[in-house]
């Protein structure tokens, strides 16, 4: 069905996706999304991880996170 | 019940999740709708063929993406356009009722206008966009008469503006024959819901598989 598709831009980029179910509670990070932009991020975002009562969601593009170490490494 | 049928076709995992996500929003709007009218006094309409009132755009299954995302750049667009003038109307049981519907369409709109820039849909968007207009109905109809009343928060000509503003590109050119429009079905040409779509949406596809005496 999806034969004739063709996609205008190929630069797809991975988001974070965070929630909390309460206010107090910190930001959990609930998994991943790749998009084109942030609209469509967004809606992806909600599709995909809306089965929990969340109270607050957000997206971060992963490119915008800044690692401090990773696993495996020493805190500098 | 179209957007359910791209739930494992999109050309993305993100994108099956979402249209299986959309229809089953929109079936939980249709479900609204339904119980606000019987509560506002209209008459269950008989469920037969001919008196299923959709755009002609959703009486085949879709065989394109494109036309997928130009049912949900443009068409989606319009039903929430005509949900908000409702929403801002004078009948208190639609006010109350339909916000929930405006915050999830947002994320129908997101996901339509982003595909609408990612995909060369121009023929469907054209025909998408007909059948809106079609369906919004003529100047000075039904709606404009609602919008007097107050019962629409939007006219005709507003209605036509704003989705113009949603959707870019051209506007349909060739002129629509509102000579020929069924303002109980709004639109313009005959035909129906193709017959394997309507079983399903009767319940008749699910009662062939029940086990027998069940």
């Amino acid at each position: 069905m999806t034969g004739k598709y063709k996609r205008v831009s190929g630069d797809a980029v991975e988001y974070e996706v965070f929630a909390r179910k309460t206010r107090g509670e910190p930001l959990h990070q609930v998994g991943s999304v790749v998009a084109p932009d942030d609209d469509l991020a967004a809606a992806y975002a909600r599709a995909t991880y809306d089965e929990e009562r969340w109270v607050e969601m957000m997206i971060v593009p992963k490119a915008a996170v800044i690692q401090l170490w990773a696993p495996g490494e020493a805190e500098a | 019940m179209r957007y359910a049928e791209w739930c494992i076709a999109a050309p993305t995992l993100e994108a099956d999740i979402a249209a299986a996500a959309m229809g089953l929003d929109d079936i939980g709007h249709s479900r609204v709708l339904y119980g606000s009218l019987r509560e506002l006094g209209t008459a269950d309409v008989p469920d037969e063929p001919g008196s299923y009132a959709n755009v002609p755009y959703l009486d085949r299954p879709w065989t394109d993406w494109t036309a997928f995302v130009a049912a949900n750049g443009v068409l989606d667009s319009a039903f929430t356009l005509m949900i908000e003038a409702l929403a801002g109307g004078n009948v208190e049981v639609l006010r109350s009722r339909l916000k929930k519907m405006l915050q999830e369409e947002r994320y129908h709109a997101m996901h339509g206008r982003s595909w609408l820039r990612e995909s060369r849909a121009a023929v469907a968007v054209d025909q998408a966009r007909r059948d809106a207009i079609v369906w919004i109905g003529p100047e000075a109809g039904d709606v404009d008469d609602l919008h007097q009343k107050g019962i629409l928060s939007l006219g005709v000509r507003e209605l036509r503006r704003r989705l113009d503003e949603q959707v870019s590109g051209a506007p349909a050119s060739t002129p629509i024959d509102w000579k020929a429009w069924d303002p109980v079905r709004r639109r313009v040409v005959p035909g129906g819901i193709d017959e394997l779509t309507l079983n399903m949406l009767q319940g008749l596809a699910e009662k062939r598989y029940m086990p027998a005496g069940a």
